[in-house]
């Protein structure tokens, strides 16, 4: 006996389990629960899948292969409106089993010998589950009530459907759980009624329609798959490249090459143009890279290395860059400012000749006195290119702290430190206490003059 | 047993920081020479961009601020001296006003020396090393190097005076005969002061600031 209880205390826990999962799962399909139990044998049925929803011919098939064997009585209670969400919001699911609505019909399940619950099954009608048990018995539903049932003589022997109409939640006097409590005792008592009779019987708890329906969204609207959401990265051009004799020598990359021959003139972008490098050339300690543009400039920039003593390496220098158009040529030095170690390129974001200059024009021709150059985002290489087509690490023109920073820093910590010294001086004042004597008299202060 | 030994909050403070100023310094330095980054520590670069302005109004607010430090510490350590003999030996009062007078001296040293550097402070144009030239930066060098001289020698000479000057409240207090011979001890003291001065005079007197 406790086997078959702890069972069905399973399929009970089951039961409520899977009527709280499928409170979450929502369907359009309109579905009623439906609760089979019996004092004798029901045919095992495999708890459906959750979220299945049983058909009208699955469950004739198993009503069919359960009523087959002989005559049976079938106690149908039928209410009006039944979802599974009653029995999650009534049934005392969360811990508060005491105030659970459904108390005869827990018990009924615990201890009838076999029950089957279908928490969804398809409802295509409100009379489809008296239909369909009318024509698995072969006859036609009796509608009784539990005063008329104790008064009537069932013949065992012969299938018998008693349909048990219980109300809904529709009426304004009484709150849903005590209509469902009281649809409750009606069970317990018809239940106890049939077992006081002896007569064997077959239990149907389910509603003739749904008492609520979620309806579901359509998912189908959103697209299922994912997109990146990065943005599609253009597409950088190549550097200038110089081959001396084994591979590249000089490389140069930048976003503008912009030369202008005076001051109100507009600049001209030569990095949008190709350019050839006849005139180029490159030696252990000289590279002179010479650009040939079709417009007629020829821009060259002159670097040496050499090794300086005091830091014991070498370095290169941009020493000049020489722009020439119509005969007349401008020198610009870089000597003093794009400096780097020979092993390492050289990038700024800003060489020019305005504003922040790194190169100064230290030519003599007058004609070419107002010409400007500024190249934006400039990077060179002209020694040590052991890496094929990769510009070696790129010594950025830029520190970690510029001139202002450093000074900021050294005014500002200065002034902490002379702040911190006074402070500690002052904090380390104590007051005078030589000459406390906490047993003698305290000090008075008199009022009066 | 450390907790004994570190009772002192400012201690814990104090050593908190300094290791975590020399650990940053450590690690950087570190990663540096790891990454053959060396070569961005540059010293020169430093000297050559910063402005020679800065070196010099530094030294300008070193001088008279150290200075003042000097007298002004030197006079709270007589005064109080006088001030407590001066209760049961009314007498001293107005003779060791002078060792008030020899710390107040450094103050002086201080703001004229402030003055006379400030007026060597003049505009130039240049923004590059090449163009503020070398003259600027010498300028602004010596000013800084004369305001940290003098601000630094009268520094010690007011303590100093000041130490001494409570010394000979306290004996003049005791017995009168003391006083003068303890007066040529502070006037040995005070001339320190102005050795800081005259010193700071030469490093400023080739300065030539402008264009």
């Amino acid at each position: 006996m406790a086997e078959p209880r702890s069972s069905s205390r399973r399929m009970l826990m089951a039961f409520f389990a899977f009527f709280f999962a499928f409170f979450y799962t929502g369907s359009s399909t309109a579905q009623v629960p439906v609760v089979l139990w019996s004092s004798e044998g029901l045919p095992a049925l495999a708890p459906p899948a959750a979220g299945h929803i049983v058909s009208t011919d699955q469950l004739t098939a198993y009503l069919t292969s359960a009523f087959g064997s002989g005559p049976r009585t079938v106690l149908l209670f039928l209410q009006d409106k039944l979802s599974k969400d009653d029995f999650t919001v009534f049934g005392g699911v969360f811990g508060n089993k005491q105030d659970s609505a459904f108390q005869n019909l827990e018990a009924a399940l615990q201890s009838s010998s076999s029950s089957v619950t279908l928490p969804a099954f398809e409802w295509s009608g409100s009379s489809a589950i008296p239909a369909l048990l009318q024509e698995e018995l072969g006859v036609s539903p009796l509608l009784v009530d539990p005063d008329t049932l104790s008064h009537l003589s069932i013949n065992s022997s012969a299938s018998n459907l008693l349909l048990f109409n219980l109300p809904y939640c529709t009426s304004v006097h009484k709150s849903c759980k005590e209509v469902l409590h009281d649809n409750d005792e009606v069970i317990g008592k018809v239940l106890t009624i049939m077992k006081a009779k002896k007569i064997p019987y077959t239990a149907v708890y389910t509603g003739s329609q749904p008492s609520r329906v979620i309806s579901e969204t359509s998912m189908s609207n959103q697209p299922a798959g994912r997109s990146l959401l990065q943005a599609v990265v253009p597409d950088v051009k190549a550097p200038i490249m110089f081959n001396g004799t084994g591979g590249p020598c000089i490389m140069l990359w930048a976003q503008n090459l912009s030369i202008s021959l005076s001051s109100t003139a507009a600049w001209i972008d030569l990095a949008a143009e190709t350019p050839t490098m006849t005139g180029s050339m490159c030696n252990s300690t000289n590279s002179l890279l010479v650009l040939n543009y079709a417009s007629g400039y020829v821009l060259s920039f002159n670097m040496i290395q050499r090794f300086y003593s005091v830091s014991a390496r070498n370095w290169f220098t941009l020493e000049s860059v020489q722009l020439q158009s119509n005969g007349v040529t401008a020198s610009f030095s870089g000597r003093r400012a794009i400096y780097a170690p020979a092993e390492y390129s050289y990038h700024c974001q800003t060489v020019s000749s305005i504003g922040d200059a790194l190169l100064v024009q230290n030519s003599t021709n007058v004609n070419a006195s107002q010409w400007r150059l500024n190249f934006v985002d400039f990077q060179i290489q002209g020694f040590s290119l052991a890496n094929g087509t990769n510009f070696s690490y790129a010594s950025d023109c830029a520190g970690f702290f510029t001139a202002g920073i450093w000074m900021g820093l050294l005014t500002s910590l200065l002034m902490l430190l002379i702040f911190v010294y006074g402070l500690h001086m002052i904090m380390q004042l104590n007051t005078m206490d030589r000459f406390d004597d906490p047993k003698g008299p305290s000090i008075s202060v008199p009022q009066s003059e | 047993m450390l907790l004994e030994c570190m009772m002192n909050g400012h201690a814990i403070l104090y050593t908190g920081v300094t290791l975590a100023f020399w650990s940053t310094i450590l690690i950087v330095g570190i990663c540096y020479t790891i990454f053959d980054l060396g070569f961005r520590f540059d010293v020169a670069w430093f000297l050559t961009e910063t402005s020679p302005f800065m070196w010099a109004c530094l030294g300008i607010g070193l001088a008279i601020s150290l200075s003042v430090v000097g007298a002004a510490w030197g006079i709270y350590i007589t005064g109080s001296s006088i001030i407590g003999g001066g209760v049961k030996a009314p007498r001293i009062k107005t003779k060791n006003l002078v060792s008030i007078i020899f710390c107040e001296a450094v103050a002086i040293y201080g703001i004229i020396m402030a003055i006379v550097i400030s007026n060597m402070a003049e505009r130039f144009t240049g923004t590059t090393p090449e163009t503020i030239g070398a003259k600027n930066y010498q300028a602004g060098y010596s000013m800084f190097g004369a305001g940290l001289t003098v601000g630094f020698s009268n520094l010690f000479c007011g303590i100093c005076v000041g130490i001494v000057g409570s010394g000979a409240a306290l004996a003049d207090a005791q017995n009168a005969s003391l006083f003068v011979k303890i007066l040529i001890v502070e006037i040995f003291g005070s001339a320190i002061g102005l050795f800081g001065v005259i010193v700071a005079i030469l490093q400023t007197s080739k300065v030539k600031m402008g264009d």
